[in-house]
């Protein structure tokens, strides 16, 4: 077949067509702009709160790099830098950890830095100075010299006490460089030269993990990046697999869970899908809709291209080329105003949250590039997709048909129609029966739009600062060793008796101290066989199976022994049985809770039921309780230190003080139900003492705490939201004036026949409640259901989540709807008006 | 009795050079029951008057009475109801509302009034047109003839003053068109009916009681009475 030249002419047609509606132009535009909009935000509000977390993320695991081995020779470095796949490789020599005695409340290692990127990739380059080059010299964080008391000057002398393997070394350097320290940081950095790291940690002949002395001194830490950070987990373990082969020995690795891609499980994956999906699927029915109203509004041109000669596939061009028309001009204004609008909402987060590190959250301009161009393509495959079925329609529309067409429902031709009476009301019924589908349609996408913005509600608004607090404190006040010492037994048994009798001088303060004191489960038979099994489940896992082994071989195991008081008991919440708190304070009693920790399944392992008997040992004494529940310690309350295995054992306060020989406590819970403020300030001033390790809070404490992160779901969630529910309502308008303008020649009609102005505008009016009726109650239906099923399961295990029901949201755009639907027509009424009856029924017809 | 009067009926459209002036000085005055068929070649302006006698357009300058009111004194909202009162328009593309039947577009005007139908006088008129067993159908089940004929039906339902027809043929075959003029005659006889028709084909005009001819947006012959 000879090729034919008339894409010129086709281009025409199309160009012409569309100069001719205007109105109807504008509002397609609209429409576009508006999706694109959508994108544009979502894309890049997450993008970089996706970007600032995982920075502020890998402050707190304190390193850029994608992932790392641990605990290795300079061999294994040397393999890594040469492997295809690894990049920016640098290590650092462990040397041990820094334990002068005015370091209380900061744990401070001491490590060598490979070389400049090595400090830089955990965020420690020195700011002011340089590395350690000379034996005396040291490179420490501006917190370790606050807490030594030093200034922050060069050259200043640092009395530094090392302990490298158990053996404390006491050296004087020199302060080389510095650097502001990361509060958020899990411990401090100083750096030492490699001539110190090679003199008193020298690099080991033996390989760690078949090493028998447990020393971590002179071993490398590698860490390094992979081309990109999708499922490094995965990547990683190929690397191993390419590294060591079949050995039997690999070393550990640590994967940067700051990157949120790092484990490509199939439920992140398809969450993710998911919400572009649903997100994919809003901006489709935004623009389908119009679309397909603006089809049906020019179906008569097209039967008459066709009586003219024009084929399918030209008149699917036709629509094509307007469906790229639309796109060329509305999503470049969309890209503006998204990335604008963006801009403002990350700009009031950030002043919002007054986030310090503003910075990592910015955008850099090549990655808004890129978020641009998903955001044009995703709107322009929108576009394209929007308008695959609309083409198909006036492609196939028969030219005699169309002539007379009258958009009765696509081929579903009633018989007929029961004589009623009529009214503006039931005119506007007819009118939405008339295209059932496209009824459907619009009905269905506000519905979509009001869902999420209702499921997003539900979310935010069951955000419970109670509850969360309950999991950061009991009481009023609580009382803590800080947690972040170096010293396990401080913070397990730092608050003495003595310090507990100062904080019971305060006038009405009512003091519970948590009691705490290691000790031994002693095992029996039954208990044994238990070990056994469990010892069987957890064979694969070598620490867990070593650590079963031994209790074993001991017959014997870690227990974790609280004595707490009936009203700390109170607050118990057993899995097994029942706490009866008078039987409990009787002393025959325990309240258990076993613990086998496996990285992420829950590490509850009960091997000790209510009414059995267990067995304690702490020194030599040794006593038999019945176990009364299973319940773990109450977390705030706790030590919030962990064994590899271990029962914790909670017995009341008398029985602790008859068992331990020296009573002491991780914290102490006090309530303050008179006076609440002065107590407040008693112990505030208790605890800020010079060299004191006590850290005080109250429930203002950690609301202040939980604040900034409540803040930020909520300002995100809602400007989210905020967008779903003005698309939604723009989405409305949209479907509301379309419908109008799109039948101006219908209403021209009308009015010949003497409808007036006000009937057409009351049956419009009415038309524009149909939907928002029918919109409402498909949206409370779906609503509902997701409310209760889905968010209600998902959320359950939030620790700072408690569920309600709510269609506020619902409620508040279907009154705006119903406005609008008054509004709207008012304005596009008066917008077809200006062009004379006569001419709107000549326009077409 | 004179129902139908125009006064110097001018229509200019655009301004400047592109100026046309559709119609120009047109008077014409039709009495009770006459049935009326203007003539004229495309573009020379029958349309334009149609339009004007039945308020749907506003004259540059001039009048237009009907019952000796004067339609555009009215604002526009009150014209509207007047037009569904006292003229009953026929169209070529007949524009018949789509999602009503053909009883329910027959009596569109009337409900739209609030008033009660004349239901023996609607049935009358049904019967008349021939359409008594199509009144539960839906407009695009019916085909053009018949769809005319509800276009006639509801033009007559409401009892107005005058019937506007604008080429009620135009879209229809020859014998159909004979069928429906005849019925057009008729009813308007049968209810003393005023009606004004524009057609060009002459054929059709000779049916009338009288023909005025129209051109260039000058009215020739036939626009009075007397004439």
């Amino acid at each position: 077949m000879p090729k034919v030249h008339n894409r010129a002419v086709i281009h025409r047609v199309a160009i012409r067509d569309l100069r001719q509606n205007r109105k109807m132009n504008i509002v397609i535009i609209l429409s576009v702009m508006l999706t694109c909009i959508l994108f544009t935000c979502l894309f890049s509000v997450g993008g970089s709160l996706i970007n600032g977390m995982q920075q502020e993320t890998m402050r707190q695991v304190g390193g850029d790099r994608m992932a790392g081995l641990k605990y290795v020779l300079p061999e294994d470095f040397e393999k890594l830098m040469e492997d295809k796949e690894t990049r920016d490789v640098v290590y650092r020599i462990i040397v041990g950890n820094l334990i002068n005695k005015e370091l209380k409340n900061v744990s401070a290692e001491v490590n060598c830095a490979g070389d400049g990127s090595a400090a830089k990739a955990v965020f420690c380059y020195p700011q002011e100075g340089r590395l350690p080059e000379k034996i005396d010299e040291i490179a420490m964080s501006t917190l370790v010299l606050d807490e030594l008391g030093l200034p922050h000057e060069l050259g200043t002398s640092v009395p530094a006490v090392i302990d490298i393997d158990g053996k404390n070394i006491s050296y004087d350097m020199t302060l080389c460089g510095y650097w502001p320290g990361d509060p958020a940081a899990m411990a401090q950095e100083c750096w030492v030269s490699r001539a110190f790291a090679d003199e008193y940690a020298p690099t080991p002949t033996e390989n760690f993990y078949t090493s028998e002395n447990h020393g971590y001194a002179g071993y490398w830490m590698v860490d390094f990046n992979y081309k990109n950070s999708f499922d490094i987990e995965q990547k990683t373990e190929a690397l191993l697999e390419r590294l060591y082969g079949n050995a039997e020995i690999v070393p550990d690795i640590g994967v940067n869970w700051a990157y949120l891609t790092s484990s490509a499980d199939a439920g992140t994956i398809a969450a993710g899908i998911l919400l572009m999906m649903i997100i994919f699927v809003a901006g489709y029915l935004i623009i389908f809709n119009i679309f397909h109203i603006n089809i049906s509004a020019n179906i008569r041109n097209y039967g008459l291209l066709k009586t003219i000669g024009t084929t399918s596939r030209q008149i699917r061009r036709i629509v094509r080329v307007q469906a790229l028309t639309y796109s060329v001009m509305g999503i470049p204004a969309g890209l503006a105003i998204g990335v604008l609008l963006g801009n403002v909402m990350l700009k009031s987060i950030m002043r919002t949250l007054e986030i310090r590190s503003e910075q990592a959250y910015t955008v850099s301009s090549s990655l808004l590039i890129l978020l641009c161009l998903a955001s044009a393509a995703f709107t322009f495959i929108t576009v394209m997709i929007s308008s695959l079925k609309p083409c198909r329609i006036a492609g196939n529309v028969s030219p005699i048909e169309a002539l007379r067409f009258h958009e009765s429902g696509g081929g579903i031709k009633r018989k007929s129609k029961k004589t009623g009476r009529i009214t503006p009301g039931s005119m506007a019924v007819g009118n939405l029966r008339r295209s059932r589908k496209k009824a459907v349609i619009v009905i269905l996408s506000l519905t979509l739009s009001l869902v999420l913005v209702n499921t997003l509600f539900t979310v935010l608004n069951g955000i419970d600062e109670e509850k969360y607090i309950s999991n950061r404190i009991v009481g009023d006040i609580l009382i803590r060793w800080n947690e972040k010492s170096n010293f396990y037994d401080e913070r397990a048994k730092g608050i003495t008796p003595d310090i507990i009798a100062e904080f019971d001088k305060i006038d009405g303060a009512e003091l519970h101290p948590v009691y705490y004191e290691d000790g031994m489960v002693i095992t029996d038979e039954t208990l044994s066989d238990r070990l056994n099994t469990l010892y069987q489940e957890h064979q694969g896992d070598k620490a867990q199976s070593e650590e079963l082994e031994r209790a074993i071989h001991d017959q014997s195991y870690s227990a974790h022994i609280y004595g707490i008081d009936g009203a700390v008991a109170r607050f118990l919440e057993p899995t097994e049985g029942a706490v009866d708190v008078e039987k409990f304070q009787t002393g025959k009693y325990a309240i258990i809770h076993t613990y086998l920790w496996n990285a992420d399944d829950d590490p509850g392992v009960e091997i000790l039921h209510p009414g059995e008997t267990v067995t304690v040992k702490c020194g030599d004494r040794k006593k038999e309780y019945e176990v009364m529940a299973v319940c773990s310690m109450i977390y705030p309350l706790s030590t919030k230190i962990y064994s590899l295995f271990e029962t914790q054992v909670i017995i009341p306060t008398q029985e602790y003080l008859s068992f331990a020989d020296e009573p002491g406590s991780p914290c102490i819970m006090i309530n303050a139900s008179e006076n609440g403020e002065r107590i407040k300030e008693q112990c505030r001033m208790l605890c800020d003492r010079d060299g004191s390790s006590l850290v005080y809070s109250d429930k203002q404490t950690h609301l202040k705490e939980f604040q900034g992160l409540i803040q930020m779901i909520q300002l995100v969630g809602g400007a989210l939201s905020g967008i779903l529910a003005l698309i939604g309502i723009l989405n409305f308008v949209n479907v509301v004036v379309t419908e109008i303008l799109s039948r101006s020649q219908e209403l021209a009609m009308m009015s010949a026949v003497g409808m007036t102005g006000r009937q057409q505008k009351a049956m419009l009016c009415w038309e524009g409640i149909y939907y928002a009726f029918w919109t409402t109650i498909c949206s409370v239906i779906v609503s509902s259901f997701v409310s209760c099923v889905a968010v209600k399961n998902v959320t359950r295990e939030l620790f700072f989540y408690r569920w309600s029901f709510t269609i506020l949201p619902i409620i508040v755009c279907v009154l705006t709807f119903l406005a609008l639907s008054i509004l709207v027509p008012y304005i596009s009424y008066r917008m077809i008006c200006k062009t004379s009856i006569v001419d709107r029924i000549r326009s077409n017809g | 009795m004179v129902i139908l009067k125009t006064e110097a009926l001018t229509k200019i459209y655009g301004k400047g050079p592109g100026m046309v002036t559709a119609l120009e000085n047109a008077a014409l005055s039709v009495e009770q029951g006459e049935f009326i068929a203007i003539v004229g070649t495309s573009g020379s302006g029958k349309s334009t008057l149609l339009h004007m006698l039945g308020g749907l357009d506003r004259p540059t300058s001039g009048k237009v009475f009907v019952e000796n009111k004067d339609i555009f004194s009215l604002k526009d909202e009150a014209l509207t109801i007047f037009r569904r009162r006292k003229i009953g328009f026929v169209f070529q593309a007949f524009n018949l509302i789509p999602t009503l039947n053909t009883y329910e577009n027959v009596v569109f005007p009337i409900q739209l009034d609030g008033n009660s139908i004349d239901e023996k006088f609607v049935g009358d008129v049904i019967q008349s047109l021939g359409l008594s067993k199509l009144q539960d159908r839906l407009p695009n089940q019916l085909s053009g003839g018949q769809q005319q004929r509800v276009a006639i039906a509801r033009a007559l339902a409401s009892k107005p003053a005058i019937v506007l027809a604008d080429e009620p043929t135009g879209n229809l075959d020859s014998r159909t068109s004979q069928d429906v003029l005849s019925l057009l005659k008729v009813t308007g006889q049968k209810y003393g009916q005023t009606i004004v028709m524009i057609t060009h084909n002459e054929a059709i005009a000779q049916m009338a009681d009288r023909v005025i001819r129209i051109e260039d947006g000058h009215i020739l012959k036939g626009g009075d009475v007397n004439a």
